[in-house]
């Protein structure tokens, strides 16, 4: 490899995909922790942290992480999408994975075009799949070469930035209290691209109840900023 | 899951698939109960029924006028142990109505380098109705546990499903000292041209591994409660109307529909609370509406306790 060259090719297009600057729609979502701020259960950085820390060890793992191993293991997308939907039964955030993945396969289609997304976004508008936020992630990641292990650290390092972000601006939290929870959640994404390679197919869509339920009361919430 | 999407990759597997017919079930199970309901005389009778080993039902009863047949599964040997499998088979006819329960609840003793498992398969026909109403899952100390259930139902059954699962129990007195319980779920809709997935609902507690006991998993409760209902009728009126009667409980309960497959639509409530008979009442009230109102049937009153 050339000096200064950049190893992978893939490198500055895994950064866009994951940059929280590309418009899918994240600053919208709490995925379910804007329930514990009206409970006042999450109030300040440290609550907020252990919020995350558990929705990195759950959601991200059983649900979003493990669909991404599925697909780069071959899994048949329409099968993994299919899977999803009935997975995610707080209904705000299977409306979430889809309104978000929906906006993936767009952006996708023009900067990262490739046949297996074609394929993808021909079963969406067939009505075959519902176009989930993981699994349009996986399918441009896996075209563009990238290693699972990176693949699943950058998409679960770009959820928990777009939560943290919004944690910031909802409870709000300081500018460099967000940064310093990205730096301790590094920590639990490291873990859990580490557990989802060891979960079985099984283990799909473990995700705890509190957490469901939370996600599930948002619906009813009275006054919140966030649409789930 | 599609049905015509079937990959190579290891994927989820339908356990206790629907290749596997009555009687069919693996002689290595502890126990087996097949059980087939029809619609005869405007009355739900058993067509087919078999048992074998550690599991029966009790001589069926009508608990009103509805023409439901309620059936009691027992478990002879009291609890379930380490390497235990036990296979129900349970298929309800066009227009049959089964109400299935079980005697008391369900006990995990120690099951060392092993778990105990229970499989279910479920078919409902068209118009069928299933309540199914079991006692409660207690978990001793060092018990490890499966529960699979593939349900197939068509778009016009009727299925409820009421569940409690308890921290479990141990000598020193502390919850949550057993080592797995998983309890998953999967509901499919049966149609033309194919089967679809509706639902899948997959609880898996490693009290081990992690503490599961705070925020982000029981939120400070012990005791967990779901109901799962699959019915053309409900509606997001009907979950905001669960939701409320909730309202009354010493619960922590959310309630959202699933998606629409085939013209059906299914409805999860899950509710954290700190003993079982307030999920029961909770649950009871939930099912006692449905009862009432889909089928003019009173509020379900076992006698068991």
């Amino acid at each position: 490899m050339a000096p200064g060259a950049i190893s992978g090719g893939y490198q500055l297009a895994l950064q866009q995909l994951t940059d929280s600057a590309l418009p899918t729609g994240a600053f919208a979502h709490s995925l379910g922790f804007e329930t514990y701020i009206e409970r006042g259960l999450v109030h300040d950085e440290e609550s907020f942290g252990v919020w995350l820390s558990a929705f990195i060890g759950q959601q991200l793992t059983y649900s979003d992480g493990l669909a991404i191993r599925f697909l780069y293991e071959g899994g048949p997308v329409e099968e993994l999408d299919s899977l999803l939907t009935a997975q995610l039964l707080p209904r705000q955030l299977r409306e979430a994975s889809i309104k978000m993945g929906t906006r993936l396969l767009e952006i996708g289609s023009e900067v990262f075009p490739s046949p297996e997304l074609v394929a993808y976004r021909e079963l969406v508008t067939a009505g075959r799949a519902a176009g989930h936020q993981p699994l349009a992630f996986a399918v441009v990641a896996r075209s563009l070469g990238v290693p699972l292990p990176e693949a699943l650290a950058a998409y679960l390092f770009a959820a928990v930035t777009s939560l943290t972000q919004n944690a910031v601006r909802a409870i709000p939290l300081g500018q460099n209290a967000g940064q310093r929870l990205l730096r301790k959640a590094s920590d639990g994404v490291a873990a859990a691209v580490g557990h989802v390679s060891h979960l079985s197919p099984d283990d799909f869509g473990a995700v705890s109840p509190g957490l469901e339920i939370s996600q599930m009361r948002h619906e009813r919430q009275r006054a919140r900023m966030f649409m789930s | 899951m599609s049905a015509t999407a079937r990959g190579s990759a290891p994927l989820v597997e339908p356990v206790g698939s629907e290749t596997r017919g009555f009687g069919q079930a693996q002689s290595a199970a502890m126990g087996e109960l097949a059980l087939r309901i029809e619609q005869r005389a405007g009355k739900s009778v058993a067509s087919h029924q078999y048992h074998r080993g550690a599991l029966r039902v009790l001589r069926p009863h009508y608990l009103d006028e509805s023409g439901q047949v309620c059936y009691v599964l027992v478990n002879p040997g009291g609890a379930y142990l380490g390497a235990d499998l036990y296979v129900i088979n349970v298929e309800v006819g066009d227009g049959a109505k089964l109400l299935l329960t079980t005697q008391s609840a369900t006990k995990i003793y120690r099951t060392p380098g092993s778990f105990a498992e229970q499989r279910m398969t479920v078919r409902l026909g068209e118009g069928a109705q299933l309540e199914l109403a079991p006692d409660q899952v207690i978990a001793y100390r060092e018990a490890s546990y499966r529960q699979n259930a593939h349900i197939t139902v068509r778009p016009s059954s009727s299925l409820v499903m009421a569940e409690v699962v308890t921290p479990g129990w141990s000598p020193d007195g502390a919850s949550f000292r057993y080592e797995e319980l998983r309890l998953r779920t999967e509901i499919h809709v049966a149609g033309t041209p194919g089967t679809d997935l509706l639902a899948l609902d997959n609880l898996l507690i490693r009290p081990p591994c992690s503490d599961v006991t705070g925020m982000g998993f029981m939120e400070g409760y012990s005791h967990l409660g779901s109901l799962v209902v699959v019915d053309a009728r409900v509606d997001q009126a009907l979950a905001d109307e669960l939701h409320a009667l909730t309202a009354g409980h010493d619960a922590y309960t959310g309630v959202s529909l699933t998606v629409s497959v085939g013209g059906t639509v299914g409805l999860v409530l899950r509710s954290l609370s700190n003993s079982t008979e307030e999920l029961a009442t909770l649950l009871g009230d939930c099912t006692a509406l449905l009862r009432k109102r889909w089928y003019g049937q009173a509020r379900l009153n076992l006698r068991k306790y």
